[in-house]
């Protein structure tokens, strides 16, 4: 019984630390992107080269971090994939003619940067990290 | 040539992660991969390699070059190495072409481009792709996959959204031209039986592919549809038998491939670490060799194939896998050259996100497919190309790609 506890509350807490993690992603876009808020399969669709919209029309190019925790964190809550995985797909289309690798950027402030300055650029970051000139959007 | 080709690659690839992110700066990218496969069987040699003694001679190498001028407008082209037993060996252009995406429900691709048919038709000559070392021969023979990979010509695609509750639904169209050369496995059993495809064959190929993405999110089900008009191509036959009945030994003729349809079916479904997919197809070819001073011969193929596949991520770094294939060939005589039915167990392992290695184990009956004359010392025109009707082949590959 009593390890049929500690299971129990070592599953919770992991949980509690996962839904912890997500809150700590936040996708932002370019103020001239006219969404406010997106779906997780909008997102996964843009993200893994599906789609290059978002709804309300326009053209979105996907932004990746290179590594670290707010990459694996966005690719475990959006993408269902591993950084392997995910690179693996977009490779395929890549090498199949259908579309050109997104832009991989080093740290969250040249995510930000970059985002700011792009017309419809879109990325995620850490949720502490100063994020001005880029609009936040809501994830449904 | 070629060799300073594969080394120019294997520089490239250790060198060039940090190039390829300095141009994107100017939008343009280079990437590529390289592979190295070996292959052993028991009992018959297979893809026209001399596997029974354990062959290496299975070597891949691509460049990728793409630039995005503006948002819309995407232009690219591939360069492929590639060696296969006793086939290939020769750097030949993999696409090349313009991509102009208007928005999400139309977008139209130009130049020598891949054909979207099928569920991996886009994606079978690219390793790096998926678990397998050897897609369901059935479905996607390596040694003949020219005939369908790639045409000059067009393609048109887009999505439509058909409601939150119905999903969407995606389309690709395509026409142009397909062109194999003279030397392409396609044509390998013939070739040994001494008749020579002076100019290659090449027409006309058209089609359409519908993907539905169901409400169910990471299942896809989806249909296509190739139409080959009828070509016709010069042919030679060689024989040194004709001069007994006062004939040349080299014949001029022509061989001609009456119009079909190339209908596929297919589902897949992914989520987390499960990913399962199937797909059946029928490829029935009927047509006329004629030589001079010889009856004109008719001949005539109805395969149809299918294959039942299934991956699963144990870690984050390995995948294994298992699938079953079948051909059937119904206009083919009782016996193992009419059929082939392969049970294939796969491991992938991506040491990071450059490096693989994939080890997989075939158990094939039949040999409708994979083989020929000449490597398994079998009297050309024979119906079966093998000796023996039963072949376990163990692939090893190596994979780096960036």
């Amino acid at each position: 019984m009593k390890k049929l506890l500690f299971v129990i509350l070592l599953l919770a807490a992991a949980s509690i630390l996962a839904a912890h993690a997500q809150a700590q992603v936040i996708v932002i876009a370019n103020p001239g992107v006219k969404a406010t808020e997106v779906t997780k399969n909008d997102l996964r669709d843009v993200f893994t080269g599906a789609s290059t919209a978002l709804p309300g029309g326009g053209n979105v190019v996907p932004i990746l971090l290179k590594a670290g925790t707010v990459h694996e964190e966005f690719l475990q809550a959006y993408i269902g994939k591993n950084d392997t995985a995910y690179r693996a797909g977009w490779r395929s289309l890549v090498f199949s003619g259908q579309a050109s690798m997104p832009k991989s950027l080093e740290t969250d402030a040249e995510v930000v940067a970059f985002v700011a300055h792009n017309t419809g650029a879109i990325g995620y970051i850490g949720k502490s990290t100063p994020h001005e000139g880029v609009k936040v959007l809501t994830v449904r | 040539m070629k060799r300073l080709f594969v080394g120019a690659m294997a520089l490239v690839l250790g060198a060039v992660p940090a190039m390829a992110q300095s141009l994107e700066d100017l939008n343009i990218q280079i990437h590529g991969y390289a592979t190295q496969g070996f292959l052993y069987t028991t009992q018959n040699n297979i893809l026209t390699t001399s596997s029974s003694n354990g062959s290496p001679a299975w070597t891949e190498a691509v460049v990728n070059l793409t630039s995005q001028p503006t948002p819309k407008l995407r232009i690219g082209v591939q360069a492929r190495y590639e060696l296969l037993g006793n086939l290939g060996n020769a750097i030949t252009l993999d696409w090349a072409s313009a991509d102009y995406k208007a928005d999400e429900r139309f977008g139209v691709r130009f130049g020598k481009v891949k054909v979207p048919s099928g569920l991996f038709n886009e994606i079978q000559d690219i390793d790096p792709s998926y678990t397998w070392a050897l897609l369901p021969q059935g479905a996607y023979p390596i040694t003949s996959r020219n005939s369908a990979l790639s045409e000059y010509g067009s393609v048109v695609y887009g999505t439509f959204k058909l409601g939150a509750k119905a999903g969407k639904l995606e389309y690709r169209g395509w026409g142009g031209e397909v062109v194999m050369a003279s030397d392409d496995g396609y044509f390998i059993n013939q070739r040994e039986e001494g008749i020579s495809f002076t100019n290659g064959l090449s027409g006309v190929s058209y089609g359409g592919a519908l993907h539905w993405r169901t409400p169910l999110a990471g299942l896809m089900v989806g249909v296509s549809d190739r139409k080959d008009n009828q070509w016709i191509t010069a042919i030679t036959d060689y024989n040194p038998g004709f001069a007994y009945y006062n004939l040349p030994t080299t014949l001029p003729g022509s061989e001609i491939f009456n119009a079909f349809n190339v209908p596929e079916v297919f589902a897949k479904y992914e989520k987390n670490k499960v990913m399962v997919a199937g797909e059946w197809g029928r490829l029935p070819v009927s047509g006329m060799v004629t030589l001079a001073y010889l009856p004109n011969q008719p001949f005539r193929a109805d395969q149809r194939d299918w294959y039942g596949m299934a991956t699963y991520k144990v870690t984050n770094k390995l995948t294994a896998g298992v699938y079953n294939s079948q051909m059937f060939d119904h206009q083919m005589a009782l016996g193992p050259a009419r059929y082939s039915k392969d049970w294939a167990i796969s491991g992938r392992y991506d040491f990071n996100s450059f490096l693989y290695a994939k080890v997989e184990q075939h158990f094939i009956d039949g040999t409708a497919i994979g083989y020929d004359y000449s490597t398994n010392g079998v009297t050309p025109g024979t119906p079966s190309a093998a000796k023996y009707p039963t072949t376990r082949l163990t692939i090893l590959k190596l994979g780096v790609s960036f």
